[in-house]
């Protein structure tokens, strides 16, 4: 069985209604922005219920004449809403967004708003620690290698971005030499263009090296002796890459 | 023949009451003791006084009372000596209802779970304080659950920045509705807070009549008279 996590006093909330509703014929609609766990919030709460979604037209109608009980998934997508009826019927919907609300208030008795992560920062810690779990089992990392802290969180599209920047971090963090040059030998591939193309491609290296530098040695003085380059030639290359 | 004329009045459907001339209640019949759970003596003493006639005798004033759910069209107040003042109300005919009730369709439902899910739903949304006085022993009766889930969304959706909201549920004891020529009791769901916005108590009112419920809306309070179908 599907199980859904969440400290979210609001989900909670929601929870609990659905709860009370479970045997009763009302209809019900979760709406939230994409990615914030609407489908796994259902289907936790009603496991056995066929689900169909709002993209299949044909399939709604055809699951509203044969059940008294239905999930419809996506239900901004459903073209014909004007025209449903729900009449004694356990309806379940979700939605990204709210779409027409003279309809939707029609239609639907509970109208629910399903947090997005933003708000919830103790579902994001958990979902955190689901990612990099696995991630780590995806991509075979072993886990004392990553600093978990450090994974900047990008929670712009909920889960799906959250996923991502953890997978795209842990990746990036756990590379060695020949991986980067692989990634750069591909990129300078496609990128080669006219002539000059040294100059061009020399802040690949560069920038990195003094932004690493500058951040352990702290001055230009002691990064040129690092380096084993002139002051005046790192302070030159500090200007034309434009490093702060 | 002496004919006994007092339990024709106490049975009487509109209430009837005798004041003395200090204003004390000497007699009230049964729909006055009823109406008294929603006016106070002093209101309508000076309402009989206002209204009455001259001299010995009745008057009879057409004007438009209303106290809650009760409504009157007119008043008869007479006096034949020093000592009796007699208030006569005359109720309004109640709005015949428009929908044909489909009882039938209906399905048998505990109003104190629409009523919780409800609570939960408007909890999602806002951090009210609530107050709930409810009769958890009221039984089953039928109700289109929608639509009466709809009708409460909207109802407490009119509560969603007030302060001190009291939510009771109750019983009206003694007050009957009738509904395809049966006599239903009635349920009395009351909400209350310092104030709420008033913008959809049109919307409220029209949902409410669908699903035969009388809907009393005050600046600060909505009223439901649910008929309890069995």
């Amino acid at each position: 069985m599907e199980t859904f996590f969440t400290t979210s006093e609001k989900i909670q909330h929601i929870i609990k209604s659905f709860n009370l509703t479970k045997t009763l014929f009302v209809s019900s609609i979760l709406i939230g922005e994409a990615y914030t766990g609407k489908k796994t919030l259902v289907r936790y709460l009603f496991p056995h219920t066929p689900i169909v979604s709002g993209n299949n037209q044909k399939e709604v109608t055809e699951a509203l004449e044969n059940y008294d009980e239905i999930i419809i998934c996506d239900f901004e997508k459903l073209t014909n809403q004007n025209i449903l009826d729900f009449s004694n019927k356990r309806i379940i919907a979700t939605a990204n967004y709210l779409g027409n609300p003279s309809i939707i208030d029609q239609l639907f008795a509970f109208i629910y708003t399903m947090p997005s992560l933003k708000e919830r920062p103790d579902d994001v810690k958990f979902l955190r620690d689901n990612f990099i779990k696995e991630a780590q089992s995806t991509l075979m990392i072993e886990e004392n290698d990553i600093d978990q802290k450090s994974i900047p969180l990008n929670l712009t599209s909920n889960s799906k971005s959250l996923k991502k920047s953890i997978y795209q971090h842990l990746a990036k963090h756990t590379m060695n030499i020949d991986d980067i040059q692989e990634i750069l030998y591909k990129y300078l591939y496609t990128h080669f263009e006219g002539n000059n193309n040294y100059r061009k491609h020399l802040g690949i290296y560069e920038i990195p090296l003094i932004q690493a530098g500058l951040k352990k040695y702290g001055s230009q003085l002691q990064l040129s002796q690092a380096l084993g380059i002139n002051r005046n030639t790192l302070r030159k290359k500090i200007y034309e890459h434009h490093i702060d | 023949m002496h004919i006994n004329f007092e339990s024709f009045v106490e049975w009487d459907n509109s209430p009837f009451i005798l004041f003395n001339n200090l204003g004390k209640i000497i007699y009230l019949n049964n729909a006055a003791e009823i109406l008294f759970g929603y006016t106070s003596k002093k209101e309508l003493y000076n309402i009989a006084l206002f209204n009455a006639p001259q001299s010995f005798g009745y008057k009879t004033t057409t004007l438009s009372l209303s106290y809650d759910s009760f409504a009157f069209y007119a008043i008869t107040v007479g006096y034949e000596n020093e000592e009796q003042l007699s208030l006569r109300m005359y109720n309004a005919p109640r709005l015949e209802i428009a929908s044909k009730a489909e009882t039938k369709k209906l399905i048998a439902t505990d109003i104190n779970i629409l009523l919780e899910a409800n609570i939960a739903l408007f909890k999602t949304k806002n951090s009210n304080k609530l107050q709930l006085l409810v009769d958890q022993d009221l039984p089953p009766f039928k109700i289109d659950q929608n639509n009466f889930s709809k009708l409460l969304r909207k109802t407490l959706n009119t509560f969603r920045s007030s302060d001190s909201i009291d939510i009771s549920l109750k019983l009206l004891i003694g007050q009957h509705v009738i509904i395809e020529n049966k006599k239903e009791s009635i349920v009395q769901l009351s909400i209350k807070a310092n104030g709420r916005y008033t913008d959809e108590d049109k919307e409220i009112t029209s949902l409410a009549s669908l699903g035969q419920i009388k809907c009393i809306t005050k600046e600060n309070a909505i009223t439901l008279e649910i008929p309890l179908i069995k």
